[in-house]
């Protein structure tokens, strides 16, 4: 018998994350290192501590192993309660058969028995790669005072970005009237973080009739939430200021790693909670230089390093030069290399006066710059260059002195 | 693993008096080193690396602060179903004078436990050593007793140290106390007070020694000399032992050297402690870093070279420390000017101040202090 909660949360975190290229190759988008020692996921699951939702379910179905281990049995977030905490739910055999999470809307519909628990007024719909803090209790305070049986978590954006988002055209008591997924011409700029607090009955009810309807891709954004539009049920866009990011994309998670760097962007990392390394404290040598960086444990600096993040336990060698960069956890990037413009993802080994990347002002046409991916456990060879927007992994054949 | 047959035992207090700044307010196992440890992590680590499950810790005063960093043990895997972590105050609230006495006190603690041996080690030791090669030494050597040794020159704080005369076996042929040297560089083979033992015979020893009133453990050493097998077990690692201002002061540069670091933090046998969730340490515009040990949380704004800076420390644009330890939490101001100076917890240091020690004198803030 399961003590009964108000809210659950249902953290998306399935997704393969195809845009994120080599850095999700072998590993869900959710447990991608952000921000020198947290994983994206940290970001939503400390929300939901802070927010006492001490009940979540995560969503894996893609490259799940590092992410399952990375939670564990919920230990750092405090999500390791007697009768409650996060559990990792993975798609399963059935009597009737065995299916994939064919959509989001579907991960749900599979899960119904897990959240059923609970017997919850609530379920809080989240994903897993956004970067964001955010108090939850006010956004279902909201909901209630609305009466509503959907409301949806909307950040306002420049007219000009407005396009890339989908945007949510709300009446002036914020009731939802139309969606408009990446719209040519935005009527409004109220765009959709992808957070979504349903009144769990209602939510029950509309996932079970999409799972019936033929030709449905079983998704929320282009089916659940439609319909229950088109019911006519009351749906609410939910305000929200402060600092938001998907990143989902390289360049935005590159931007929103630079973002820690700004001391003009509010989101401050404290009670973010990850899963600590057992790393001594770094060690900044006589020779290096540090200036706008954040660096972690177990950091050895030798070299160079100016406007750049480095996780737990990188090396950077005497006359390196790191610019701009994101590096994660374990890997050494060797003497003399210069690294600029780019993400060397966990245990890649840079060989000695290799170059990777470029900064922008050497391009001849800036329409070929881009940051530079290495993905993991990749080792690049001494002199190696490779060029801007470049991104190799460790399948990638690299000779001489490009690619 | 065999060496799960062994009940750990580290005494919280050894030398305290000896650093009586620092371990005014705690004890000194649990005296901040390293940026980001207590000195007791790297014992409680190396028993728990080594599959001594069981591990007791003898608190004398002032373990409040011990307490509150060692909690249930789970930061060092010490507290499962098959491990336990313990504090054990004074049993009769009197405090420990001696170490037969303090073993006396807990008979009916060790007597309980189900480890047929016992390891004995002070708080005040900082290195990392495998102790399942201490316990196979133990076997293979049939010894009824090994003593680990470290050969080097004695702390300075160590008034009447136990050295020992080892043959090639490594069997003990004497025990000395207080060798009558004056040499400050002269090394010995100091026997720094952890002892492998069969848990009956430690309980016979020490019940004999009380009906006699021998409250000596160097004399009943000695005096087991001629009755017992001892042997002794060379620790050739980094071992450092705090036995004053000066030796922690040491201690935290000698952690500027690789060699040292990749010692004591070897990822095979890592160190634990307690766990915070700071961000990675922020380092400005203006930082300048030279040769030091930075922990996670810092704001790192000023110019700062030879020293450790715990987690949580600010250090203000301008301001110059060489040759500090700055623990956690403290805020250093703005164009400060800092030399060999040891800062304690929650100091604020105020814009525009200056403290200089010596590298043989370092000055000490205390805790909480306002300069």
């Amino acid at each position: 018998m399961f003590p009964k909660k108000e809210v659950v949360a249902m953290l998306l975190a399935g997704g393969q994350g195809s845009r994120l290229g080599v850095l999700t190759r072998k590993l869900a988008k959710p447990a991608v290192p952000f921000g020198g020692k947290y994983r994206i996921i940290d970001f939503p699951l400390s929300n939901c501590v802070n927010s006492g939702i001490d009940a979540v379910g995560i969503l894996t179905q893609y490259q799940p192993l590092v992410l399952n281990e990375y939670i564990g049995n919920g230990q750092p977030w405090d999500l390791d309660s007697m009768h409650s905490g996060v559990n990792c739910l993975s798609p399963y055999q059935a009597v009737d058969g065995a299916d994939w999470y064919s959509g989001t809307a579907n991960a749900i519909y599979q899960n119904i028995n897990y959240i059923e628990r609970y017997n919850p007024e609530y379920v809080v719909i989240l994903s897993g790669d956004h970067i964001y803090k955010m108090d939850y209790n006010k956004m279902l305070d909201y909901h209630k005072e609305k009466n509503a049986a959907c409301t949806i978590a909307v950040i306002d954006v420049p007219l000009e970005e407005a396009s890339r988002f989908g945007i949510l055209n709300t009446n002036e008591d914020g009731s939802i009237y139309e969606f408009e997924e990446k719209p040519a011409h935005p009527k409004s700029t109220n765009a959709s973080m992808g957070i979504y607090i349903f009144s769990w009955k209602e939510l029950r009810k509309y996932l079970t009739e999409d799972e019936l309807k033929e030709g449905s891709s079983h998704d929320f954004g282009k089916d659940v939430l439609p319909a229950m539009l088109d019911a006519g049920e009351r749906m609410f866009a939910y305000p929200f200021e402060g600092y938001w990011k998907d990143v989902g994309t390289i360049d935005s998670l590159w931007e929103a790693n630079m973002d820690l760097l700004d001391p003009k962007v509010t989101l401050d990392l404290k009670d973010i909670y990850s899963r600590n390394p057992m790393m001594p404290p770094h060690y900044v040598s006589n020779e290096a230089s540090i200036q706008n960086s954040l660096v972690a444990d177990g950091c050895n600096v030798y070299g160079n390093l100016e406007f750049s993040i480095l996780f737990a336990g990188v090396t950077i060698g005497k006359n390196a030069t790191i610019n701009s960069s994101i590096i994660m956890p374990g890997a050494v990037i060797e003497d003399g290399a210069e690294v600029q413009f780019a993400i060397i993802a966990e245990n890649t080994v840079v060989g000695k006066n290799a170059k990777v990347g470029q900064k922008p002002e050497e391009m001849e046409n800036l329409d070929d710059w881009g940051i530079t991916v290495v993905g993991a456990n990749t080792v690049i060879k001494e002199n190696t260059v490779i060029k801007a927007k470049t991104m190799i992994d460790s399948d990638t054949e690299v000779d001489g002195n490009e690619k | 693993m065999r060496s799960n047959n062994v009940l750990g035992f580290i005494f919280a207090a050894t030398l305290d008096d000896k650093i009586p700044e620092l371990a005014s307010s705690r004890t000194t196992a649990s005296v901040p080193i390293g940026g980001k440890y207590r000195v007791i992590d790297f014992d409680l680590s190396n028993m728990s690396n080594s599959g001594v499950n069981n591990v007791g810790i003898v608190a004398k005063s002032n373990f409040q602060s011990l307490m509150d960093h060692v909690g249930s043990g789970s930061a060092y895997d010490l507290s499962k179903r098959r491990s336990n972590l313990s504090i054990l105050p004074s049993y009769d609230g009197k405090a420990f004078s001696s170490f037969v006495e303090t073993i006396y006190n807990m008979h009916g603690y060790i007597e309980h436990c189900r480890e047929e041996y016992v390891l004995i080690s002070q708080g005040n030791v900082i290195t990392n050593i495998d102790y399942t090669d201490v316990f196979d030494f133990h076997s293979k050597k049939k010894a009824d007793i090994t003593l680990i040794y470290k050969n080097h020159a004695i702390p300075q704080g160590y008034d009447r140290p136990i050295t020992l005369d080892v043959d090639d076996d490594g069997k003990v042929n004497q025990i000395f106390v207080k060798p009558g040297v004056v040499d400050k560089e002269a090394k010995f083979n100091h026997a720094y007070g952890s002892i492998l033992i069969k848990k009956d015979l430690l309980m016979s020893e020490i019940r004999n020694a009380i009906s006699v009133n021998h409250l000596d453990v160097r004399r009943l050493l000695q005096s087991g000399l001629g009755k017992y097998s001892i042997y002794a077990y060379e620790n050739k690692g980094y071992c450092a032992a705090i036995s004053s201002i000066n030796d922690y002061f040491e201690f935290n540069m000698d952690l500027m050297k690789k060699e040292v670091r990749d010692e004591l933090f070897n990822p095979q046998r890592p160190i634990y402690t307690k766990v915070r969730d700071d961000a990675p340490s922020r380092y400005g515009l203006t930082s300048n870093v030279k040769n030091s040990i930075i922990a996670q949380g810092c704001v790192i704004n000023g110019e700062v070279e030879n020293c450790v800076i715990s987690k949580g420390v600010y250090v203000g644009e301008g301001a110059k420390l060489s040759n500090c330890i700055v623990m956690q939490d403290t805020k250093i101001g703005c164009n400060t000017n800092l030399n060999y100076v040891i800062i304690d917890k929650d100091v604020t240091i105020k814009d525009g101040r200056s403290l200089m020690g010596y590298d043989s004198y370092p000055i000490y803030i205390a805790k909480k202090s306002v300069v």
